[in-house]
């Protein structure tokens, strides 16, 4: 019997030793800091690699390092030259004129022409391929290509052209979307292996400031806490949107963590056309009895910033930071609302919640409790993000729900445009008449100064009849390993790979 | 070939109806391939027209005809979301998958058969109730649970493999192959300590019949009875569950493939799910009900093997 024991021991002791000769052969943060590679960590795989079929966030925010418009942003928020070389706007605002940057070379080698942005720009604004349709563009009357000049007509003046043409990426005439991805930026796409990963190489011809890291991997982990093991396990070397809690398991001295912010709007949006959120009231009730604070701090560690309307600081030109506080938090004034309104007891409503995004779900369970206190009833209902977009975002069924919307142009106009009564993605059914008059006032405006006092007016309009109960622009925690440098955050969705450097 | 013949009409049967559940499904819950793919900044007339290129617009049945007949005539489409061949999608996913469930189909039989003979010996002594305790906690702990505990004593401090980076299997097999060991591992527990009390349980049963009295009567002891009766009794009921082990290890796998970060068949089954990709999920699903009636199959004609009695019941 003893025998026996003793050599289950030792086979497994054998088996031990065996599994770690060929574990320790892997990954290696060391080795890859030698040969100038990073690994980074994402959390959902790449919806297309066609730049003009990509609508998922995290794709968008990676194949940043490999397209590129006529114009891109800066981490700054202003929009400058990249593939155009110079852009000339008339003075009254109709007529644009791009010059081509000379030598921009595409991935495959071949050099930017006419052919090439007429094709990229054409793609989008024509609507035989609906995915790839910018509604944004129906406003060109007429695009004219002669040899490095395009100039581009429109019907009528639109403050916002700019930040529309950062989002046509150039591609090469006829671009298949089954061909390999092909663009102008500092990286170039290797490969794609569905659910597993992508890998991005440094682009040696690119017209800019070359990339430092040689190859970066972006390998697809779905799992939160898988993220972080791959972390501490030495997989992976760089992970963004993480929670403080998530960071908080990684040691102070292998990893560092850079703060940003999130650049989006999280609210307890509200359908203002169902009952009993059709009474302004009802709504300014909500908005009192809520404390973004509290929620900030139980389920975010205190990281965020609390916003009050739909703005968010970084677009600092238009944000208005007196509306935070409009609706201080204050229960007895709730309370005292929604007596006024006919609901001395309170009623009960149902939160519509993504359950995918975890922030979101621990926002509505916070705001459930402190919607207890003034005697409302809130029941969370968590739902499958396509059935979310098809339901709620669609078709309006829903009562109130948490999200977080996002501008991808950095302009103040797409966090504005869905509150409009014609707008086709008014979710929340807002219905004001001043804010379509200031909307149909600010879009036309070429004067710069005086559109940002219409956005500014609309901001305060959404705030005042108290839309949605606005909550915070969450923080943006990345952790990167020791070493790993050069982090720029953009005011949009963006990760820029080539500023990164092994320090 | 009476039996055979039945066997493959009924894995015919079971796929058309598994397809066609999933397709319903489909339709049935809110949400398709154009609301997933045009995300937040669709607008009606995208969606439209979207619908229309991707052939959604048509009526159910016409669809799901149309997919019936590509499925026959070997073309499984065209995923929505990668605009890949549904094969080329699948098949690399399909093999990780098939190795993870090999690997955990051989740690089960290995591991439980000889525990089970043990813990038989345990029966009525003062420390049984611990070992039922502790067979129940193994049955009752989530993978996802184990997984975290396995990643980070095995992965993290004992550094025996990289959570986060599986290798591939054409990469590096061997290191592949200990990542999906460990997987393997968190997949087996709750299924390893079903088996063992299964076949416990049966052993007790077949021990108090007639004929084991009459052998230890006859002077066996009770070693040989259990070695040389017992357990070649209890085998078939041990077979039909390890046949049916085989069948929600695939099930299992898809938690376990998130845990630690390996490519397979359960995870593009999730994703293709949330973002409506019906053509790959109507494919692994095919292949999942395949799957599951394979082993049933097996199963029975490994019990076949060994009980003549079940061959002369002829196909009933």
């Amino acid at each position: 019997m003893k025998k026996r024991i003793l050599a289950v021991i030792l086979l497994l002791g054998m088996l031990t030793t065996l599994l770690a000769a060929c574990g320790s052969k892997g990954a290696n943060p060391e080795k890859r800091r030698e040969a100038n590679e990073i690994v980074i960590g994402i959390p959902q795989d790449f919806d297309s690699l066609d730049p003009d079929h990509m609508t998922a966030a995290g794709t968008k925010e990676v194949m940043f390092n490999v397209y590129e418009g006529l114009v891109k942003p800066t981490s700054d928020g202003n929009i400058v030259p990249a593939v155009a070389s110079d852009v000339n706007v008339s003075s009254d605002g109709l007529t644009y004129t791009f010059t081509l940057r000379q030598g921009v070379k595409f991935h495959n080698g071949d050099t930017v022409d006419m052919q090439d942005v007429l094709f990229s720009l054409k793609r989008r604004m024509s609507e035989d391929d609906a995915a790839a349709h910018l509604a944004a563009l129906d406003i060109i009357a007429d695009v004219n290509g002669q040899g490095d000049t395009l100039t581009i007509t429109l019907s009528e003046p639109s403050g916002e052209f700019l930040a529309y043409m950062m989002n046509v990426f150039i591609i090469p005439a006829e671009y298949e979307e089954s061909a390999v991805s092909m663009g102008t930026g500092p990286f170039k796409v290797v490969s794609h292996t569905a659910q597993d990963s992508l890998v991005l190489e440094r682009f040696d011809d690119y017209w800019g400031t070359a990339a430092k890291v040689a190859k970066v991997t972006c390998k697809i982990i779905e799992k939160a806490d898988a993220l972080v093991r791959g972390l501490q396990s030495g997989a992976l070397d760089m992970v963004s949107h993480m929670t403080y809690a998530q960071t908080s398991q990684l040691k102070k001295e292998s990893f560092h963590v850079e703060e940003g912010s999130m650049n989006l709007v999280q609210a307890l949006y509200l359908n203002n056309s169902v009952k009993p959120f059709d009474d302004v009231r009802v709504r300014q009730a909500l908005c009192y009895a809520i404390d973004k604070q509290g929620i900030i701090d139980l389920a975010f560690d205190g990281y965020g910033t609390p916003l009050g309307t739909s703005m968010f600081p970084s677009f600092a030109k238009y944000y208005d930071a007196s509306l935070t506080d409009y609706y201080p938090h204050n229960e007895d004034k709730a309370r005292e609302l929604l007596k006024e309104a006919g609901y001395p007891n309170g009623f009960e409503m149902t939160i519509t919640v993504p359950s995918n995004y975890q922030p979101h779900v621990d926002t509505a369970q916070v705001i459930v409790e402190q919607l207890k206190k003034v005697g409302v009833t809130a029941t969370i209902l968590p739902v499958e993000w396509n059935s979310w977009l098809s339901d709620v975002y669609g078709k309006s069924e829903f009562q109130s729900t948490i999200t977080g919307l996002t501008s991808d142009n950095m302009t103040a106009r797409k966090l504005l445009e869905r509150f409009n009564t014609k707008a086709g993605n008014n979710f929340t059914k807002y219905n004001n008449s001043d804010y379509d008059e200031l909307y149909a006032q600010a879009v036309s405006c070429t004067d710069d100064a005086r559109q940002v006092e219409l956005y500014q007016q609309m901001e305060r309009n959404l705030t005042e009849n108290a839309a949605n109960v606005y909550i915070q622009d969450m923080a943006d925690l990345v952790a990167l390993r020791a070493g790993l440098e050069g982090l720029t955050f953009y005011p949009l969705y963006a990760v820029d790979l080539s500023t990164l450097y092994w320090g | 070939m009476k039996y055979a013949l039945k066997r493959i009409l009924m894995l015919l049967v079971t796929m058309l109806i598994v397809s066609f559940l999933t397709f319903a499904a489909f339709a049935l819950i809110s949400g398709d391939p154009a609301e997933a793919m045009l995300g937040t900044e669709a607008t009606p007339e995208q969606l439209a027209a979207l619908r229309h290129e991707l052939g959604l617009d048509r009526p159910f049945l016409t669809r799901y005809i149309a997919w019936l007949a590509g499925f026959f005539t070997g073309d499984l489409g065209t995923s929505i979301r990668y605009r890949q061949p549904v094969w080329e999608l699948i098949a690399p996913k399909l093999e990780v998958t098939l190795c993870l469930c090999l690997v955990s189909f051989v740690i089960i039989t290995a591991v439980s058969i000889p525990l089970a003979i043990w813990s038989y010996r345990w029966v009525g002594g003062a420390f049984d109730w611990l070992r039922t305790a502790f067979n129940q906690l193994c049955m009752a702990v989530p993978p996802f649970f184990t997984g975290i505990l396995i990643s980070w004593l095995f992965g993290i401090l004992l550094r025996l493999f990289v959570p986060g980076d599986f290798p591939g299997l054409h990469a590096n097999f061997g290191r592949a192959l200990v990542h999906l060991f460990f997987a393997a591992v968190c997949l087996c527990i709750p299924r390893c300590a079903m088996t063992v009390r299964m076949m416990r349980s049966t052993v007790i049963g077949e021990m108090q019949k007639a004929y084991v009295r009459t052998a230890i009567s006859r002077g066996n002891d009770r070693r040989a009875v259990l070695t040389r009766h017992v357990l070649k009794n209890s085998l078939t009921a041990t077979v039909t569950f390890l046949g049916q082990t085989m069948a929600e290890l695939v099930g299992g796998s898809v938690v376990v493939e998130q845990v630690f970060g390996i490519p397979g068949l359960g995870r593009l089954l999730v994703a293709s799910i949330s973002t409506r990709d019906y053509p790959v999920v109507q494919t692994v699903v095919v292949i999942l009900a395949f799957w599951v009636v394979l082993a049933g199959t097996l199963a029975d004609l490994i019990n076949q093997r060994i009980d003549p009695r079940l061959r002369l019941g002829g196909d009933a």
